[in-house]
């Protein structure tokens, strides 16, 4: 390609200038000379006008301005301290307003003075307060109820499960005269919020410290860590152990329910009244955490790995027993289904294992449990249906599981659901751990979006070659805005809205993140750019320049001939 | 009107040449069809047939994103029975457009701008072959004959470009704007010979009547037409199909961005496919350049005669084009007899037809070795490629090389058959 | 009243929680990457490297779905092969290492240098499946196992790219900038492989490589009957221990015993470990165990039904029979709570992130219709040839 550019340039510049070796040279015409001008110079317009943009445009790498020092405070915590307000309504039916005021101050003075952790504090209101603060109103955590009960000594409370309502009995002797700082039912009210509270708190105080620490080492020491100290080792490595025994987050988690069965029975199972009995009310109430899809299969003649230690009989219980530390090999990767390809998004897998009538009933150390958990991947339940006599006289498993029969799987389930999405153990009461579910979900949220912007931010810095498309700027600055809507929300205690920004936050952050155009051209040597420049240097660059060089030098001669 | 006996034998025997092998190979056509060396992404048969039955059935042709051509002819082609069932009159109708280019050229070989224009005679003139003979070597090209049969739509745009030729020679300029215009819509390439079309037509004007218009009148009154011409065509294109958008970036933005590396006769697909990734946008500009930047140059260096620069253009173009075919070496071919008269001055004829002997017998079998047999690979057929490109660049050089040593011996009568040295 | 008083009381749970579960090492998950680079059939032995780890990563638990294969070529296919659909690594032919259960990721032309930086940084096209991703996150243990022909600070793909030093330690850097690891145990088996692990810079990282600067690596022996090399040397000496030393994933072989048991005279060259970047260096390092990287760690959590203590499984489990029960007046309280806000986002939110991409519909194909097209043709062929003649005509006038 070129070798011909070389060619028919040479032999146009090789016949104007040819006479000179001819032995009889006949004089250039000026015209000729004018001519040969215009060609040198049509080409070095094209290269000049065409070649060079052409040149700047495609191989200058596109960075998109980032507000790296923006990123960066956030991932470094200097942003936004999250805080967690959590507000709770006294409802009190039974007392005067004065006395109810009062015994809220105290009950506020005394939770103030047992919590330690300052970024997740309670605060209380009185239920007719309420109703005249209309806009902004916060999250309502829990509402007190307290009821006067004239023959107990104590108080005492009673957290109904149903409700995100706690009662508290107490004699009337116990309300606080206007003038005391001190109360007894106080203390017990105090006391109690703060108990509800505690777990949440400690994984709260966990999540921040974490991460605040892990994001970035250099910043002193954060508010956070002072509270991090007071937390028991145990509870600690207790709490470590459960955020990572959840799912990391995300948009959309599908459910797959499996039946495996080493023999052909059961073949069939009420799955749809099971699921619509006790997930889909579960997945309703998770909603505002994530979408779920749910995918069923039931699996046939499924064979442990030849590597699986095989269950032992146990003569004393007459059962056969899996051995704990067993359990990790009981799934057959290999050959089980169990590959999540479904959609984006992870899998969450729950197996319901029959076994084998010659090996039932199966359970778990020395028959004390038949389900357990896999973290990060599912739960497995152990089911030992009632045998019944087939013709050959030995036992068989029934053909087919009625709804009644996976009531107990479908509710480990459940329980398996919510552990593997970081429900928290207590309180009690499930719409409470819900809601501490929102509030946990919508800190992590905040903070590994944070810290997708700072991983982000130094990537840029560290890369120069890497491009920035327009996009990952735009993703950036909706995840920007998002976060600080999101630690708005927080600060006015609307949990729910800090979760929906937070969700988007981190949607749009690690779409920033992993924009697919950011791969490109991570390293690229000098000595490559020569070989990809050379073929284009040589062949045509020379003549070029020579052409152009010869043509200056005539025009300088002329123009020293003429002043000369 | 006489009818010329000569010219008449030369174009029946033409299309009874056609239309014979296509009786006596029904296959021939649908082979040729599928032949990289005849069809490219941009020029395809079986494309626009797959455009045509999109449209017929009032979808847009660019979904799916197989069709890449000129939307236009679309509604001519639908005049047409199924080439599948009826091959018969879409290969007549291809045979009648190589009569009609072959017509044109007789047109431009008559009006001997080849051999003397305004500015430059050469002295060889009456070394000449008539418009017949021309016709003859178009007419009975194996490689016009294959496009003809392989149904390539580029003949359309051979049309436009001889038809701006013919008419420019003619004095009827307007005509000539309007055909380039209708190349230029079909093939965008042709739109970079507008500089040397727009000055032959400006040299023929000047030669008839005694007065000469103001160039820079006349180029730019020119240019509007070209330009009119080509936005009406656009227009119609929308009307037919809807959505411009999608109209420039099937049509023009393939041709241009070369996203189909398909294998051809080119030299862009492989290199092309070997790039680096960052660099491809680059060597993107730098080819289209390398294509442009020749137009000027040539224009200024042999600006005494214009149709030369318009023909060695098209050689040019038949090299370095992103997707070329057999058709435009046959266009070249075209009109390369025209200048009978400087293959005396030619240096490397026989190395060159050897070369491109070589490379078209070659091609196809290396091409077979490497996609069907499995036991060549790309290398094969590129190096024929190159032998190929090397083999057309080399009469390109050559003639040019022979048109300038005319133009210096009419200069410089004394010195004319003395060996010259390069130096 | 003692600040404590709130934690005390929660305490006892959370000493249940830590007892019931058994102690594990700190990651959480494991995943495999293991690649070839070099097509062709006299490189079987890369393949059968890459093969033969893939049955050990499996063989100790790391499930299909947890592994990224990428073959470059297809041995069991090639025709060449004369024993057609195995793949051996061992002269005896013992094992086929293609067998019956084997799931390749990315395979011949789609083994490249970008996508392999693409499937570690997660750049991917959204519609890329989940099997061709790394899913790691912070608590995974992450093995790269890559095998080829490579040279200074580089590694042939495919004998068209290659891959740099610098490149896989930027990748790497990105990995860890993101959290997609929590250690990395990268292995490298290739003409002086050790230079390829020179430029890594992010922490948590083990490497290890068969052979220094201006050092072969050499194929371990020949299968006549194949009639190539059938596996590398070091790679040769490696599975020999995972083989014979690592039984179960339950061993507690360490790295160190790993790295103590090469041995430079039988393997031919100077086999390299690199410590620097792995928190603790050698001496933490060659503590952790083979199968930390090699098996799968599943700590699982049996719940036992008859503990009493809140938040267990019992008292879950009535609970959500309760939920059950009356999960709809709850979902109803529960969505009125939070609906008004959590909508208004949920309006919102797709608009702002809506991909730009013109999606094609479904397009309904009509009737052929073809007179109106051809009246349209006709039309058109008409104004093209009355704008041809008018031209003509006006010529005179144009000057």
């Amino acid at each position: 390609m070129s070798a011909n550019h070389e060619d028919s340039e040479s032999s146009q510049t090789a016949m104007t200038s040819k006479p000179s070796a001819s032995s009889l040279p006949p004089p250039e015409k000026p015209n000729a000379i004018q001519t040969r001008f215009g060609v040198v110079a049509a080409f070095w317009a094209v290269i000049l006008f065409l070649g060079f943009p052409i040149w700047w445009k495609t191989t200058s790498i596109y960075r998109a301005e980032l507000p790296i020092q923006e990123m960066l405070d956030w991932a470094g915590g200097k942003s936004c301290r999250p805080v967690f307000p959590l507000e709770i309504r006294f409802d009190t039916p039974s007392l005067p307003d004065l006395e109810a005021q009062q015994l809220l101050r105290i009950t506020q003075h005394t939770l103030d003075d047992l919590n330690e952790f300052s970024a997740h504090h309670l605060r209380l209101k009185l239920a007719d307060e309420e109703a005249q603060q209309a806009t902004e109103k916060a999250d309502t955590a829990l509402t007190v109820r307290l009821l006067a009960q004239d023959d107990l000594s104590s108080p005492r409370s009673l957290l109904d499960a149903d409700t995100t309502t706690l009662d508290v009995f107490y004699p009337p002797s116990q309300i606080p005269p206007p003038s005391s700082s001190i109360s007894p039912l106080s203390s017990y009210i105090a006391g109690e919020l703060q108990r509800l509270f505690a777990e949440e708190k400690a994984i709260m105080a966990h999540i921040l410290s974490n991460n605040a620490m892990g994001a970035n080492v250099n910043t002193p020491q954060s508010p956070n860590s002072q509270a991090q100290q007071q937390i028991s080792p145990q509870l600690a490595e207790s709490i470590t152990r459960r955020l990572r025994r959840s799912m990391k987050y995300a948009e959309t988690y599908h459910l797959a329910f499996s039946l495996f069965t080493p023999g052909s029975a059961p073949s069939s199972w009420d799955i749809e009244s099971a699921v619509q009995a006790y997930i889909s009310p579960l997945v309703q109430v998770l909603s505002p955490i994530s979408n779920f899809t749910i995918d069923t299969q039931v699996q046939l003649y499924a064979s442990f790995s030849p590597t699986t230690p095989p269950p032992e009989y146990d003569e004393t219980q007459q059962v056969w027993t899996l051995k704990e530390e067993n359990l990790s090999a009981f799934i057959n990767a290999a050959e089980w289904p169990l590959n999540p390809s479904i959609g984006s998004g992870p899998t969450i897998n729950f197996i319901l294992y029959v076994p084998a009538p010659s090996q039932s009933p199966l359970l778990v150390n020395e028959g004390k449990a038949t389900s357990w958990i896999i973290p990060q991947w599912g739960g497995v339940f152990i089911l030992n249906p009632p045998s019944i006599p087939t013709s050959e006289s030995t036992k068989g498993n029934p053909p087919h599981l009625p709804a009644n029969a996976l009531t107990p799987a479908f509710l480990t389930f459940s329980h398996q659901l919510l552990s593997l999405l970081g429900t928290p153990q207590t309180p009690t009461s499930l719409p409470l751990r819900l809601q501490t579910l929102i509030r946990i979900r919508a800190a992590t949220l905040l903070l590994s979006a944070s810290s997708t912007m700072g991983s982000l931010a130094r990537l840029t810095e560290s890369l120069p070659s890497i491009p920035i498309p327009a996009t990952v700027a735009s993703s950036v600055s909706a995840t920007l805005s998002h976060l600080s809507s999101a630690c708005d929300s927080l600060r006015q205690g609307r949990f729910m809205a800090a979760l929906a920004s937070a969700r988007v936050a981190e949607t749009e952050a690690e779409r920033s993140f992993f924009e697919k155009s950011m791969v490109g051209q991570m390293y690229f040597p000098d000595e490559h750019k020569v070989a990809v420049y050379l073929p284009l240097l040589g062949p045509i660059g020379v003549p070029l320049v020579l052409g152009l060089v010869k043509e200056i030098r005539r025009v300088v001669v002329g123009w020293k001939a003429r002043r000369g | 009107m006489p009818v010329d006996r000569r010219k008449a034998a030369v174009f029946g025997g033409a299309l009874a040449l056609r239309l014979l092998l296509l009786l006596l190979f029904p296959s021939l056509p649908d082979l040729l069809t599928g032949r990289v060396e005849v069809s490219t992404p941009v020029t395809s048969f079986k494309r626009l047939q797959e455009g045509l039955f999109l449209y017929n059935r009032n979808a847009s042709p660019y979904d799916g994103g197989v069709f890449h051509q000129a939307p236009l002819l679309l509604p001519i082609f639908s005049l047409l029975p199924n080439a599948q069932e009826y091959p018969f009159p879409t290969a007549l109708f291809y045979s009648l457009v190589d009569l009609l280019n072959a017509s044109a050229l007789v047109t431009i070989s008559d009006s001997a701008q080849a051999v003397s224009g305004r500015l430059y005679s050469s002295v060889r003139k009456q070394i000449k072959w008539d418009g017949v003979v021309v016709a003859a070597w178009f007419l009975f090209n194996p490689f016009t004959i294959a496009t003809c049969l392989g149904r390539s739509t580029a003949v359309f745009t051979t049309t436009g470009i001889l038809y701006a030729l013919s008419a420019a020679v003619q004095g009827q300029n307007l005509n000539s704007m309007l055909a380039l215009g209708f190349a230029s819509y079909l093939s965008i390439y042709p739109a970079l010979l507008f500089i040397p079309l727009v000055l032959l037509c400006y040299d023929r004007r000047a030669q008839r009547s005694n007065i000469t218009p103001s160039t820079a009148l006349f180029v730019v009154k020119h240019f509007a037409v070209f330009l009119l011409s080509i936005a009406g065509l656009l227009g119609i294109s929308l009307l037919i199909i809807g959505d411009l958008f999608a109209l420039i970036s099937a049509t023009y933005g393939f041709q241009l961005l070369v996203p189909d590396l398909t294998p051809n006769i080119g030299l862009w697909w492989y290199f092309f496919i070997e790039i680096f990734d960052s660099f491809r946008d680059f060597f993107l500009g730098v080819f289209w350049l390398h294509l442009t930047a020749y137009a000027g140059s040539l224009t200024v260096r042999l600006r005494r005669q214009p149709l030369f620069v318009v023909t060695s253009l098209l050689g040019i173009f038949a090299v370095f084009k992103p997707y070329p075919s057999i058709s435009d070496a046959s266009l070249y071919f075209a009109l390369l007899p025209l200048y009978r008269h400087i293959f005396p001055l030619m240096r490397y004829t026989f190395f060159s037809v050897s070369a491109l002997l070589y490379a078209s017998l070659l091609g196809p079998a290396f091409y077979h070795l490497w996609i069907y047999a499995g036991s060549g690979n790309a290398n094969f057929f590129y190096a024929i490629t190159l032998v190929w490109s090397l083999g057309l660049s080399l009469v390109i050089a050559d003639t040019i090389f022979a048109a300038l040593r005319d133009e210096w011996e009419q200069e410089n009568p004394d010195q004319r058959g003395r060996p010259v040295k390069q130096v | 009243m003692s600040p404590y008083f709130g934690l005390l009381r929660a305490l006892p749970f959370l000493f249940f929680l830590f007892f019931a579960v058994r102690v594990s090492s700190e990651h959480t998950s494991n995943w495999a990457v293991l690649v070839a680079t070099s097509r062709f059939w006299f490189n079987y032995r890369h393949l059968a490297n890459v093969l033969s780890l893939y049955r050990t990563v499996k063989r100790l638990g790391i499930p299909d779905s947890q592994i990224i294969l990428m073959l470059p070529d297809d041995m069991a296919c090639n025709p060449r092969n004369a024993f057609p659909g195995t793949v051996y690594s061992n002269a005896d032919r013992a094992v086929d290492l293609y067998g019956d259960n084997i799931e390749v990721d990315y395979r011949g032309y789609e083994v490249t240098v970008e996508n392999f930086i693409r499937l570690l940084t997660d750049r991917l096209d959204e519609d890329v499946p989940r099997s061709k991703r790394l899913g790691s996150d912070a608590g995974s243990n992450v093995l790269v196992y890559m095998t080829g022909h490579g040279g200074d600070q580089f590694l042939k793909f495919q004998d068209a790219e290659e891959i740099g030093a610098w490149d896989l330690a930027d990748a790497f850097g990105q990995m860890w900038e993101k959290k997609r690891y929590h250690e990395l145990l990268f292995m490298i088996d290739t003409c002086q492989a050790n230079t390829m692990y020179t430029h890594f810079y992010s922490p948590n990282i083990i490497a290890t490589g068969s052979s220094e600067l201006d050092q072969s690596s050499y194929s371990h022996h020949a299968d006549n009957d194949v009639g190539v090399a059938v596996i590398d040397r070091w790679t040769y000496y490696v599975l020999e221990f995972l083989e014979n030393r690592v039984t179960s994933a339950n061993s507690k072989q360490t790295l160190g015993d790993l790295f103590d048991s090469y041995d430079e005279t039988k393997i031919h060259s100077n086999p390299g470990v690199r410590w620097d970047l792995f928190p603790g260096g050698e001496q933490e390092g060659r503590l952790r165990t083979v199968v930390d990287f090699f098996g799968n760690v599943q700590s699982v959590e049996v719940e036992k039904t008859d503990a009493d203590e809140s938040g267990s499984l019992k008292e879950d489990l009535v609970e959500l029979a309760r939920l059950v029960e009356k999960w709809r007046t709850i979902s109803q309280d529960y969505a009125a709570a939070g609906n008004d806000s959590l909508q208004q986002d949920n309006e919102r939110a797709p608009s702002s992130y809506e991909v730009k991409r013109r999606n094609l519909g479904p397009v309904k194909l009509a009737e052929e219709t073809p007179w109106e097209k051809r009246l349209i043709g006709l039309s058109i062929l008409g104004a093209c040839a009355a704008i041809w003649f008018t031209g003509s005509a006006l010529t005179g006038s144009m000057t």
